[in-house]
């Protein structure tokens, strides 16, 4: 398997939204109407389906920084509201419907989706989450390696800076993201093995592929996993936010961080960084900022939040450089006084005493601010 | 000797409301799961064969009384419906969506004027012909609601049936109004007597709907969001306007009606929950349905077959002519539109009610024209719910397993 060049990070960005009823906010079944009718529009990126009716993907082209995605991912969002509203559909963000039962879900119809249904039943319709998917260009496979490594220390903050998905089910589940816990359910997600450098990777996945485990790197749902197709690695944690800007401030986020990583190569890869990382993983998911963090380097504990801030700083120069230092300030920002989404759509239920209300009021900060 | 067994009643027992409702439960229950197993129909029309099978043109257990004793179950099965169909009626998607509201009118507006030619060409007298016009524009709320609980069904056919529904059923009763005067002309009636009645019968009724909407919206803050409170609330409402609406001689469905669209288009900060049947509203509809066989009446079809054939193609020709004209332009899927038609072809059953007030008026051309609609009335009772579930399932819109 080739790692193709391609030119060093540059991003691009996969939202999968809800649909949402008009009338109950519960999940609605017409991703294929909704698809049809943008199909005839001229929207950037590109919309595709996911594996239930509940759900749609927005991917960006190729973008060089923070302006240009959030200016497509503006563009995109305006498109597709529109195309909702005529057919009275609402749009929302965040990581799980509070309260659609999976049970209800529908496969949209198509050869691939009916395959992974058959193949994982009940898990393929409890896949009803939606996460942001972040691709950063790579020079070549070895850098790629190394990147994927390097940010799986940084897991914790994507999760932390994302988490939109308190409540799962009807219910409040004292996690900021539960959205993850539906992933780690999938035999073959968790992390790509601990290997050198390109060529290695190459021979772990054809050993895979010989034992006809996989087909191609899509059927890893690793947290972060190499794209040779599009020469990227892509991060996989976060859950899709309830506004495109905070997609857009977390693409900015992850740039810089790659940037710093492969400009100052600050630590070679170890073993420790997998060692720590479920307990990481875990702590960001149940407790986003407040959770605790184990430097697999420095060896010691502190606080995401805190260790969020100190990559911020650290990254800041290269944000500089690529057009991005107040987006990712925006971020740091946000750590500072404690803002989360999942705290927002938990405050949101505590004033309105309902989750259909949660939703309708995500759905309308999705909406908000459009041109 | 003396009767050790006196406390065992005489026989035949006198058998009270309680035995007969029962029966009619068990029945329409045991009818709905038969034709749903056996033949994969909507439980629906398995309810209304049951009915039919107790009506008074068949076994004749159920018999006139019955209604009157079943009123409160049927009136708060109705109340339910009415209100739900009024709840789905979003005027935002209407002015979003601008083709859709001329489609929504236009199935209103076309179904009648086709329904009024057909007789026309019969040779009905012209007003006669627009009120069966009228009533025959009207799709039953009670079928569509139903069978999409029954299928689970959800989409863009789905949605726009119920609102196409809501839509027709406001038009004929507007439309019927509007024949108010005529026939009060036509008996010589006092001609502001003539204009008075319509607007008092629509406008009392608007006004309880909006009355209810605000007492709803009220109580509702004061109680908060608790789906079982609020859901006492809606019935407890849904009976006073039933009950107020009879005492002041207004429309009562058109009451419920206008409550259910005020409650989903004045709720600005959102105090209501949606609203969810529970099983006690199942055992409602299947009173509904078996009593509403129980009041079809096949024997017209003798007399009134051939007209009333050409009246249920008519209608159908009506409603699919403006949704096929203006479904893409509103957005709805390719196919989507035939579908629509099939879906809306259910008749209201409140039709053999507005036919039988007329027949009382005119009673020269109202027996005939009564054999026309009560005929069709029958047919789609039967047909018609599996017609809509037809369109719901080969629309995709529906839950697998349901």
């Amino acid at each position: 398997m080739e790692f193709p060049r391609s030119q060093g990070l540059t991003l691009g960005i996969e939202l999968e939204l809800q649909l949402v009823r008009a009338h109950d906010h519960d999940l609605a079944h017409e991703a294929g109407d909704l698809i049809e009718r943008l199909a005839k529009k001229k929207v950037p990126g590109a919309v595709k389906p996911e594996v239930t009716l509940s759900m749609i993907e927005l991917n960006s082209s190729i973008q060089g920084g923070f302006a240009g995605a959030l200016a497509e991912l503006e563009a995109q969002r305006d498109a597709v509201l529109d195309a909702a509203g005529v057919l009275n559909l609402r749009i929302c963000g965040g990581g799980a419907h509070p309260f659609h039962k999976w049970a209800e879900r529908r496969v949209f119809p198509d050869e691939r989706f009916r395959r992974v249904t058959e193949r994982y039943g009940y898990l393929a319709k409890q896949f009803t989450v939606f996460g942001q998917h972040i691709h950063i260009g790579c020079p070549d496979g070895d850098q790629a390696v190394y990147l994927v490594h390097m940010l799986t220390r940084y897991i914790p903050h994507f999760i932390a800076l994302s988490a939109a998905s308190p409540f799962s089910q009807g219910e409040d589940t004292s996690f900021q993201s539960s959205r993850l816990t539906a992933v780690s359910a999938f035999p073959l997600s968790g992390h790509m093995p601990f290997v050198g450098d390109w060529a290695e990777f190459a021979e772990y996945f054809d050993t895979m592929r010989g034992f006809g485990i996989v087909e191609s790197m899509k059927d890893f749902y690793w947290d972060i996993r190499p794209k040779p197709e599009y020469g990227t690695i892509e991060i996989r944690v976060c859950d899709t936010p309830l506004t495109v800007r905070r997609a857009a401030l977390l693409a900015a986020y992850a740039q810089a961080l790659a940037a710093q990583l492969l400009e100052e190569r600050p630590h070679a890869p170890t073993p420790a960084i997998y060692q720590v990382n479920a307990y990481n993983r875990f702590e960001a998911c149940r407790f986003g900022y407040r959770g605790k963090f184990v430097d697999p380097f420095e060896r010691r504990t502190k606080g995401i939040g805190a260790d969020i801030l100190d990559a911020v700083a650290g990254a800041m120069p290269q944000a500089r450089r690529l057009g991005s230092a107040e987006a990712i300030a925006e971020l740091a920002g946000d750590v500072r006084r404690g803002y989360s989404e999942a705290d927002w759509l938990r405050a949101r239920f505590n004033e309105r005493g309902s989750l259909s209300d949660v939703v309708r009021d995500a759905a309308e900060e999705w909406a908000a601010l459009r041109q | 000797m003396q009767n050790v067994a006196w406390f065992v009643p005489a026989w035949p027992p006198a058998l009270g409301e309680l035995v007969m409702l029962g029966a009619l439960l068990v029945g329409g229950l045991l009818g709905g799961e038969l034709v749903h197993r056996l033949a994969a129909l909507p439980r629906i029309t398995g309810y209304v064969l049951a009915g039919v099978a107790f009506g008074p043109h068949a076994l004749g257990l159920v018999r006139e009384p019955h209604f009157a004793e079943a009123r409160v179950f049927i009136d708060l099965a109705l109340g339910l419906i009415m209100f739900e169909l009024g709840y789905r009626f979003d005027l935002a998607w209407l002015q979003r969506n601008r083709w859709l509201a001329v489609a929504a009118l236009g199935e209103s507006v076309g179904c009648f004027f086709a329904i009024y030619a057909g007789l026309m060409y019969l040779e009905f007298p012209p007003l006669l012909a627009a009120c069966a016009a009228a009533v025959g524009t009207a799709t039953s709320p009670a079928v569509v609601m139903l069978v999409t609980h029954e299928l689970r069904a959800s989409g863009q056919v789905t949605e726009r049936m119920l609102l196409f529904t809501a839509v027709n059923c406001a038009s004929a009763y507007v439309a019927l109004m509007l024949m108010l005067p005529f026939l009060h002309l036509e008996r010589a009636e006092d001609w502001r007597s003539a204009i008075l009645h319509p607007l008092y019968l629509l406008g009392g009724a608007a006004l309880l709907g909006f009355v209810a909407c605000l007492a709803m919206l009220a109580l509702a803050r004061w109680l908060g969001k608790r789906e079982d409170r609020q859901f006492v609330l809606l019935v407890a409402l849904i009976v006073l306007v039933v009950g107020l609406a009879r005492a002041g001689n207004v429309t009562v469905v058109v009451a419920l009606l206008t409550f259910g669209m005020f409650a989903r288009n004045l709720d600005y900060d959102h105090a209501l929950l949606p609203l969810r049947f529970g099983y006690a509203a199942q055992l409602l509809f299947v009173v509904l349905f078996v009593l509403t066989g129980a009041s079809l009446d096949f024997r017209a079809l003798a007399t009134g077959g051939v007209a009333a054939a050409v009246f249920i193609v008519v209608r159908f020709l009506g409603k699919a002519l403006a949704i096929l004209a203006f479904g893409r332009l509103s957005g709805l899927r390719a196919g989507g539109a035939g579908l629509l038609s099939v879906a809306l072809l259910p008749m209201s059953g409140l039709a053999v009610v507005m036919v039988q007030d007329t027949v009382a008026l005119f009673p020269r051309f109202g027996t005939q024209l009564a054999a026309v609609v009560l005929s069709a009335a029958a047919v789609l009772e039967l047909l018609g719910p599996i017609a809509t579930q037809f369109a719901l399932k080969a629309a995709g819109e529906t839950h697998p397993e349901a």
